[in-house]
């Protein structure tokens, strides 16, 4: 019995994990994973919104997320990868939205509301949570163009 | 005239009864390297820690499954000490997988189970518990077809129904569920990586690469839905039934996590909820 113990308590021993690394410091003010994950999807926001800007006579609008695309990919630290396309992520019009917005104006009206709204959200939500100066100061400026956007109706 | 039929049919049933008990004496262990838990749906959001950390609501919506705690900016000493809704209840980890609608629609699953396997690599003995606080993600959120898809949908109680990368039509009366199985070889090093993926693999002809040769349970994520009929109008929050993705952050105590390793799947029987066994 003592011996079986004994087998099963070195068997435990054996098989006992690799002791996990500790985890990785984040850099203070850094551009970190969240810095990271707010460009990529501000990016891909952008680029899928301007495809229903482009239907609009709005050149605000267009010209507002042009400079905010120029600002976000000068952040990149690795070649720009759209995680998100095809998804139904907040403030990104879908394929199938700006397609009926092609066709109505009502339609193209509200997806463009929407669009500004839920951004709106998203930026407000990014930003406690980004500590990086250089990328909140993009931040800011998106809140900025966002708010008034939505002020001018 | 339905009758005989019924009749034979009983009898062929009893037949099937017979021959199908298996060989194994009663009481004795099945001999599959196995441990589950069930985690049915605890939450809605639209968050995902894994890919956009800290950014509250900035995702598509996620089911998410286990610890009620999981949000954007869980992490693993959030997430520990918290309580979650698995069977077993020790089991505190968090699941997430894309929001199923049908149009605007949300269905949870309604059957959700969570099965660690010996399976995949020629020697479970080697088999190492999941390391505490691992994250990992499985399936293509981004694919467009089933060539870049490893997604797997049927029906349950329906075998005739061919599984398919996208969604099924399942008959009447029966489920949609779909299958989805975790890489379980890991680099040893890390407890994520920047893509969230190349710190884990897939084996390679039963064993782990050399890359990354830390054989860990493989985690198979099994979702069953109340849907059948036509598929119109069904989709992921993260597009077609494709895109189906899972992912899963390891707060599983670690000793109950090694115990289930070394008594079920280190030496390949079937454990119950509690890691135990006949």
């Amino acid at each position: 019995m003592t011996v079986l113990l004994l087998a099963g308590l070195l068997a435990a021993c054996q098989q006992a994990p690799p002791a996990p690394p500790p985890p990785q410091p984040t850099p203070q003010n850094g551009y970190g994973a969240t810095e990271r994950a707010f460009v990529e999807l501000a990016i891909a926001t952008d680029e899928q919104a301007l495809k229903l800007l482009d239907l609009t006579d709005s050149t605000e609008l267009k010209q507002n997320r042009n400079v905010e695309l120029t600002e976000l990919r000068k952040l990149l630290d690795a070649p720009y990868v759209n995680n998100h396309a095809g998804h139904d992520m907040p403030g990104m019009p879908t394929d199938a939205e700006i397609q009926l917005a092609s066709t109505s104006p009502d339609a193209l009206k509200q997806f463009v509301h929407t669009h500004l709204t839920e951004s709106l959200e998203v930026v407000r939500s990014a930003g406690p949570a980004i500590t990086h100066p250089p990328t909140a100061e993009v931040v800011k400026l998106m809140e900025r163009h966002r708010t008034a956007e939505l002020a001018a109706g | 005239m339905r009758k005989p039929l019924f009749h034979i049919a009983a009898v062929i049933g009893l037949i099937a009864t017979a021959l199908s008990v298996p060989g194994a004496a009663q009481g004795e262990p099945v001999r599959v390297a196995e441990f589950l838990a069930e985690c049915p749906i605890s939450h809605r959001l639209a968050d995902d820690p894994i890919v956009l950390p800290n950014l509250a609501g900035a995702s598509h919506f996620h089911d998410f499954f286990g610890n009620h705690s999981t949000n954007a900016r869980s992490t693993q000493q959030s997430l520990e000490g918290q309580t979650g809704n698995c069977n077993p209840a020790s089991d505190i980890s968090s699941y997430w997988v894309p929001t199923l609608y049908r149009n605007n629609t949300a269905i949870a699953p309604t059957g959700v189970t969570f099965y660690y396997l010996g399976e995949g690599v020629n020697n479970p003995a080697a088999i190492q518990p999941t390391p505490y606080g691992l994250k990992i993600v499985a399936g293509n959120a981004k694919a467009t077809g089933d060539a870049d898809s490893i997604a797997r949908w049927s029906c349950l109680h329906a075998g005739h129904v061919n599984p398919s990368k996208n969604f099924v039509t399942c008959p009447a009366g029966t489920m949609l569920e779909t299958y989805l199985d975790f890489p379980q070889c890991w680099d040893g090093r890390n407890l994520d990586s920047a893509d969230h993926k190349s710190h884990m693999s897939y084996p390679v002809a039963g064993g782990c690469p050399s890359s990354h040769p830390v054989s860990v349970p493989k985690l198979r994520m099994v979702l069953r839905y109340p849907v059948n009929g036509s598929t119109a109008g069904l989709r992921l929050a993260s597009g077609t039934g494709q895109t189906m993705h899972g992912d899963f952050f390891n707060v599983w105590p670690r000793a109950e996590m090694e115990r289930r390793v070394r008594n079920c799947l280190n030496v390949v029987i079937k454990c119950d909820h509690n890691g135990n066994h006949g």
